[in-house]
């Protein structure tokens, strides 16, 4: 592992200070449970200088704003997230999905910022190939084994899938966040936050956040009233994997008939991806068992499978199938 | 890799579908022997290029009209992607000079501009017959020609000849990555980068300039 210098300051503004300073050589380290595994992998895109949130005080915490709906901040654990009784009072499916991130010891130490903002887990990636993302030219996703963790939705040179399962979820609320910047505070929606491949810095992320700006708080708005959420996912193994394919689902529902929908699928495509031909098919229906085959055969119409996970697709219509099918059964 | 100035395209395979068949009948009646049965045009062409290169001499018109004939009716069955000419107008909007150099006739070419890919979107054109030979020639006319610096040079290409030719020649090698088993292998030639689609090419070039900046 290279040598790294870590930082610990007790303020926002001066953890951008020193995330300004060392430019994209610099990183947030909070959780480290996914940037202490790319020093260990002795990634070349690895920071050197650590910048640790950990010591600022008003980062970790979650609590019900004036409207009704309920703030986050960032350095919030997974594990105090899956116990909060405010959001499973408030948002039960977004704890269903956060219990489903990953193991129990490994919530413990993982934050809501670093689940949002985690790098991709290709397997090339992470085994120090040079890839579009490591400093090289190539995805070797795209042409190697890709049934697991690669888009079956197309890709932009890197066709790794966004593994975050917090955002699927919580662009099913409308959440948004909030960025600090040395130019102040930044407001963006969640599907803004990640929009799929981008460049930033010179650099291929998933997400939007510059290298000297940091995420620092999630704002979920009230739930809508008759909303009905389900969060489901497929992974190789039960107990921790990242998604092959999940889906968050939000319908809002007056009388049996559904009013608004907000369909996102997560661990097929480089981003959340909301499905929204199916949402809009969706809005004004009644909710009934007879939906999802319709839903379904529109759904995901411009898929674009690598050569070994054109399965992805089946699964994601498969949760697809069975989200409606439990929601109209509750109905 | 340094940020890039241009690139040069070679239509067979980077730009379009072609069929096989014609290039293995060129082979066949200009140099005989077993006829070879890859069904990827691009294989077929590189081939044909090699047998041309190897024989080292210069055709005499009825071959020549032979050639450039069936060279024409590779270009008539050939289907240019669907990526081409969005990926091509956003390169040149990003102030990429786009070049064709290429081992076909200059007959073959022009048919091909005209017929699949409007030549407006490339500042020169190279052929064989401009460039007065195959494979590297091409390229090295096209380099010299527009002042570009081979180090800020790319040229795309899905068979391993065409790797080498383009390290030959001192340009960045980019895989068109059209058939993933084939990818993998030709991945192992160290190509200088590797895309799936021309859609990805404009981000590239933006890749590299930022991270030259």
């Amino acid at each position: 592992m290279k040598n790294i210098s870590i930082y610990r300051p007790s303020t926002v503004e001066e953890a951008i200070q020193l995330l300004s300073r060392h430019g994209t050589e610099a990183g947030v380290y909070a959780g480290g449970t996914d940037l202490l595994i790319r020093l260990k992998n002795r990634l070349k895109q690895a920071p050197t200088y650590l910048v640790d949130v950990k010591k600022i005080d008003n980062l970790r915490y979650i609590k019900e704003d004036a409207k009704g709906g309920v703030a986050i901040g960032t350095a919030t654990k997974l594990s105090e997230m899956a116990d909060s009784e405010l959001l499973q009072k408030k948002y039960p499916m977004l704890v269903q999905a956060i219990n489903m991130i990953s193991s129990p010891e490994l919530r413990n130490a993982s934050t809501l910022g670093g689940d949002l903002l985690q790098e991709v887990w290709c397997q090339y990636l992470r085994g120090g190939y040079s890839c579009w993302r490591n400093g090289g030219y190539l995805c070797y996703g795209a042409i190697g084994d890709n049934s697991y963790y690669h888009s079956a939705m197309g890709g932009r040179l890197c066709y790794a899938v966004y593994p975050g399962d917090a955002a699927t979820a919580l662009i099913a609320f409308d959440a948004r966040v909030k960025l600090a910047t040395p130019g102040g505070v930044k407001e963006l929606s969640m599907e803004q936050l990640v929009p799929g491949d981008m460049m930033v810095d010179g650099r291929i992320q998933s997400h939007v956040v510059r290298f000297n700006e940091i995420l620092t708080e999630v704002v979920i708005p009230p739930p809508k009233p008759g909303v009905r959420a389900s969060f489901e996912k497929l992974r190789p193994r039960g107990v921790w994997d990242f998604a092959m394919a999940s889906l968050a689902m939000s319908l809002q529902v007056r009388d049996k008939t559904i009013e608004d929908a907000r369909v996102v699928f997560g661990g097929i495509s480089g981003k959340p991806l909301r499905e929204t031909h199916v949402e809009t098919f969706l809005k004004g229906k009644t909710l009934a068992a007879d939906l999802s085959d319709q839903a379904v055969s529109i759904a995901l119409a411009n898929a674009a499978p690598l050569k070994y996970n054109s399965t992805k697709i089946d699964m994601a219509k498969g949760l697809l199938a069975s989200g409606l099918a439990k929601m109209s059964a509750v109905a | 890799m340094h940020a890039i100035e241009g690139i040069l395209f070679e239509p067979v395979g980077c730009l379009a579908e072609f069929p096989a068949e014609p290039f293995h009948e060129i082979a066949t009646r200009l140099f005989g022997g077993r006829r070879k049965t890859s069904k990827s045009g691009s294989r077929a062409y590189w081939h044909l290029l090699n047998l041309i290169e190897a024989a080292d001499r210069k055709l005499d018109p009825s071959e020549r009209e032979m050639v450039e004939s069936l060279e024409v009716q590779a270009v008539d069955g050939a289907s240019a992607y669907d990526d081409v000419v969005p990926a091509l107008s956003e390169l040149k909007a990003i102030g990429t000079r786009l070049l064709v150099a290429s081992s076909l006739s200059n007959a073959a070419v022009t048919r091909f501009l005209e017929r699949s890919v409007p030549r407006e979107h490339f500042s020169a054109m190279w052929s064989r017959d401009n460039a007065g030979g195959v494979k590297a020639l091409p390229l090295r006319s096209a380099l010299h020609c527009a002042s570009l610096n081979p180090e800020r040079t790319m040229f795309l290409t899905d068979t391993a000849e065409g790797l080498k030719v383009a390290k030959s020649v001192g340009v960045q090698s980019i895989l068109m990555m059209n058939d993933p088993d084939e990818a993998k292998r030709l991945a192992m030639h160290d190509p200088a980068g590797g895309i799936v689609s021309l859609y990805e090419l404009p981000d590239f070039v933006r890749l590299l300039a930022a991270r030259n900046a």
